[in-house]
């Protein structure tokens, strides 16, 4: 038993190693056709993720994101709710936290603590929208959290006009809210980099939902939900409320991330900032299976390919997209299953013809 | 008459676990070839092998003498070898002539579909075999008795010469698994060779030609009917005699437990399918229901189990009101259900079986803790499930699925057993597992009903029902019908219930 589960670690680990090398050797294929040499990016990038203290500081950075995102989308995928609007939540999230982060008076550490639950719970509001259409009209989450994406983009945009006032450059580029008080920031935790304590909240996070799926009865039953909704509902499990709780959960930890990315990064609220941060989540909850330790080390993998690429392109000629495409294939690359695969081309091969019995099958 | 199919000394592996063992098995054209054996015998794991599912680790199989070497059920099936499994496999939403067609088109000019080519050579089959499958129908709209005749014609279509059946007759009802026997008899001879798995050795003796017996992978005996017997059969597979007879304590009648009054409920489609239904279950009672099926069996247990919402009418239980109750509050104040499949309801094919084995436990009873799950617990619980129940399993971190089909059941049943309910609603609990095994749950309802539970048992199998209850409710066309107590009426007098006979006499 125990035995079996130490191969099937050797297979897994295995299938990353294979896959970071493949795409390893695809991406200098790559860079080079963009003329550049490949050991100058590649050095580049790892140049950018801990060459530096500021480097440390950047890969801290975006690791912390990708780790909300990802366990937003953990929890929704996991329970079988395809809540593809991670990146709507975080919106709404981030804007909502501005906002607090701009107007509201209180003392210490109450200010930042009242922007993350601002933030997370209008992550968690937005997510209801989604929820109840499913409930009430039986509309698939998938689109209408797709769709709802845009509302998110669209409306915070608006209302960055309107704290802005009338006078707004309509150039969304350029737009932005005024910068939160200071107040509010999470503290910086290397100097002169974007790397705040917000880092230590994604952590505590990731502990906190391996606890819930490791333990407790609430993290059983998400998983029964997930797998075999009927034989849940059989269970006892009561699969309606499950299914708006996680729909929550996951919305108010993308809207935790919005609020972390503002306090921590950007300080005031610009339309459209996040960048596909919510799509990568989906992309880590894959590559990690679902599994909420998984999305800690995947995201540490992204969020350092994220910050090396954005140094490759500061010091080489090499598109940063290069990257982007890099990290896509990677994820290709994990999501392939290679025992399948590995079963059919044996199943190709010619199978040699065993003289008599008593010879044993070796493999499997 | 010739030999089609060979195997000699096949053996397969799961991991330290011998699934089959040296197995020697001739299967003669144009026959029904019978394999019988206990639950976890290894009579899946063959037939997967012979229809290209498995691999065999070592061995050989010989078609119509020449060797092969299955790789996938697709070379089976080009190679005339097609099964039919357990688990129906149709897409519910398309047509039946699709699902017929699926995976094995035929195409005309340019690559097209050539739909109409298909749809004559599928009519041709249902000629020549006597199949009456209205082509044109959605899948989803059909009864078991004919999704199983699709699948069928579907490997008819794709060419099979020799058919595999694993456990073809649990699903259906008497009268299905005649019209089955029927079709089986028609198709071989036709030319056609049939193997058939089945835990019912009457059948066997009424349809099969030639029976091979597997016990722990390996075949102990080979015969026919005309040698043998289902005594004899049965002390084959499980090394003893059996008696299947339930053996009734005596019991001493509680008070209510269970008390429906005038419940009135409608089926997905809004067609009424329970009429002003009363039923009592007392405490230490096992009350049985038989009737034909789709008769409201399965709205009765929906409705019972707060699984659909009655229309009118009253359930208490114990003297609280359940009627609109959650299936989690009905979980809570006691009540268990086995239900009718095990696959969709029963079990989470993906987990492990120790998870399998607290569902509902977790909410009803278990652990200390109000939030946490206590593992030793969890696995203390499990454990006694697969003990009790002898459950074939070499670990419970294993996934559920790589239990034999009647082990999966043992589990569920023991699962619902073992939870210290009030009342036990069960469908089908013995369905798919072997005659000894039925026999031990016979005596755990029994042992069950005796400690003061209130037992509803639902069963297409007339016999059991018959056999196990106290007293027995027949339901027809969504109205019960007193059945009498135990051993008062006869089987001819009940079956003439399930089929309306009251309602002739009465107007007589
Ligand atoms: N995929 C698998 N992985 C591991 N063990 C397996 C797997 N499939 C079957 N087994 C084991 O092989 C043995 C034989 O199983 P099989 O399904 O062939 O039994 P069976 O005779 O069909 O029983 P039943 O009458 O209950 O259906 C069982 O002990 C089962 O646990
Ligand atoms: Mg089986």
């Amino acid at each position: 038993m125990r035995l079996k589960n130490k191969s099937e670690l050797l297979l897994e680990t295995l299938k990353y190693v294979l896959a970071f090398t493949a795409v390893a050797v695809i991406g200098a294929a790559l860079i080079s056709f963009q003329g550049a040499a490949p050991g100058e990016a590649y050095a580049a990038i790892l140049q950018g993720i801990c060459g530096s203290a500021s480097a440390i500081g950047n890969t801290i950075r975006w690791i912390t994101p990708c780790i909300f995102t990802g366990i937003a989308a953990t929890v929704a995928f996991r329970s079988g709710v395809m809540n593809l609007g991670i990146e709507g939540q975080l919106y709404v999230g981030a804007f909502a936290a501005t906002l607090v982060g701009l107007y509201a008076e209180l003392p210490g550490w109450l200010l930042p603590l009242a922007c993350l639950l601002a933030g997370s719970l209008s992550g968690l509001l937005f997510a209801l929208i989604p929820a109840v259409i499913k409930l009430v009209f039986r509309i698939d989450e998938m689109i209408t959290t797709l769709m709802l994406n845009y509302v998110a983009l669209w409306v915070t945009e608006y209302f960055t006009k309107i704290v802005k006032g009338a006078s707004a450059n309509n150039n969304s580029k350029a737009m932005a809210t005024p910068v939160i008080q200071e107040s509010a920031e999470l503290t910086t935790l290397v100097p002169r980099t974007n790397a705040s304590t917000g880092i230590f909240i994604a952590l505590l996070l990731v502990a906190v939902v391996f606890v819930i799926y490791r333990f407790t009865k609430v993290g059983y039953e998400m998983k029964q939900v997930g797998e075999n909704l009927r034989f849940a509902r059989v269970g006892g499990v009561r699969t309606t409320r499950m299914f708006i709780s996680i729909f929550l959960l996951s919305g108010f930890i993308a809207g935790l991330c919005g609020a972390v990315e503002i306090l921590g990064v950007y300080g005031k609220f610009t339309p459209s900032f996040a960048n596909n941060i919510g799509w990568d989540g989906i992309m880590i909850s894959m590559i990690a299976k679902n599994s909420p330790v998984g999305v800690a080390l995947a995201s540490m993998l992204w969020g350092a390919l994220k910050a090396g690429a954005l140094q490759m392109e500061r010091v080489t000629s090499t598109n940063r997209l290069t990257v982007e495409l890099i990290q896509a294939m990677f994820v290709l690359f994990v999501t392939i299953d290679y025992r399948r695969l590995w079963g059919k081309w044996k199943d190709r091969q010619p199978r040699k013809r065993t003289a008599g019995k008593g010879k044993e099958g070796g493999i499997c | 008459m010739d030999t089609i199919l060979e195997l000699r000394g096949v053996t397969k592996r799961f991991g330290s676990l011998v699934a089959n063992r040296e197995i020697d098995l001739t299967v003669k054209k144009g026959t029904i070839h019978a394999v019988v054996g206990e639950n976890g015998a290894g009579k899946s794991t063959l037939m997967n092998i012979i229809s290209g599912v498995h691999r065999l680790d070592d061995g050989e199989i010989f078609l119509e003498g020449k060797p092969v070497n299955f790789r996938s059920p697709t070379e089976a099936s080009k190679a005339g070898i097609g099964m039919v499994h357990q688990e129906f496999m149709l897409f519910p939403e398309l047509t039946i002539l699709d699902n017929i067609m699926m995976g094995y088109e035929r195409t005309g000019k340019l690559g097209l579909l050539d739909r109409r080519q298909v749809r004559a050579e599928v009519e041709e089959l249902l000629r020549t075999y006597n199949f009456n499958i209205p082509l044109d129908e959605l899948a989803r709209e059909q009864p078991v008795a004919m999704l199983q005749q699709i699948e069928i014609v579907k490997i008819l279509y794709r060419g099979a010469n020799i058919l595999i059946f694993d456990e073809p007759t649990s699903v259906l009802t008497p009268a299905g698994v005649e019209g089955l026997f029927r079709a089986m008899r028609f198709l071989v001879s036709k030319g056609k060779t049939i193997l058939f798995i089945t835990h019912k050795l009457k059948e066997v003796l009424q349809v099969a030609d030639e029976i091979t017996v597997l016990k722990e992978g390996a075949v102990v005996g080979h015969t026919t009917p005309a040698e043998t017997s289902e005594e004899q059969m049965a002390s084959m597979m499980v090394g003893r005699n059996v008696m299947l007879k339930a053996n009734k304590l005596k019991k001493d009648r509680g008070r209510p437990i269970l008390q429906v009054t005038d419940l009135q409920a409608r089926n997905d489609n809004g067609i009424v399918k329970l009429k002003h239904v009363n039923l009592t279950v007392h405490a230490g009672e096992i009350v049985g229901i038989a009737g034909v099926a789709g008769s409201g069996q399965v709205e009765l247990v929906q409705c019972l189990y707060g699984l659909r919402a009655p229309e009118s009418g009253a359930i208490l239980l114990d003297g609280d009101d359940i009627t609109r109750a959650s299936c989690r509050e009905h979980r809570c104040k006691g009540i268990g259900l086995v239900p009718q499949d095990r696959m969709a309801d029963g079990c989470n094919r993906a987990a492990p079986i120790w998870e399998n084995c607290i569902m509902g436990y977790h909410i009803a009873h278990g652990f200390r803790s109000k939030w946490l799950i206590d593992r030793g617990e969890a696995e203390t619980f499990a454990q006694r499930v697969v003990d009790e129940f002898s459950v074939k399993a070499s670990s419970l971190n294993e996934p559920i699925s790589s239990l034999s089909g009647g082990n999966v059941q043992k589990a569920i049943v023991g699962r619902e057993f073992l939870q210290e309910n009030k009342l036990l609603i069960m469908e089908d609990p013995t369905r798919g597992i072997d005659i000894g095994a039925i026999e031990f749950i016979w005596k755990k309802i029994e042992e069950l009903a005796a400690s003061g539970v209130a037992v509803l048992l639902v069963s297409q199998e007339l016999n059991e029902v018959m056999e196990v209850s106290d007293r027995i409710e027949v339901i027809y066309d969504g109205q019960l019908y007193d059945g009498g107590l135990h051993g008062e009426l006869t089987e001819a007098q009940i079956g003439l219930l399930m089929t309306g006979g009251v309602e002739d006499a009465a107007e007589k």
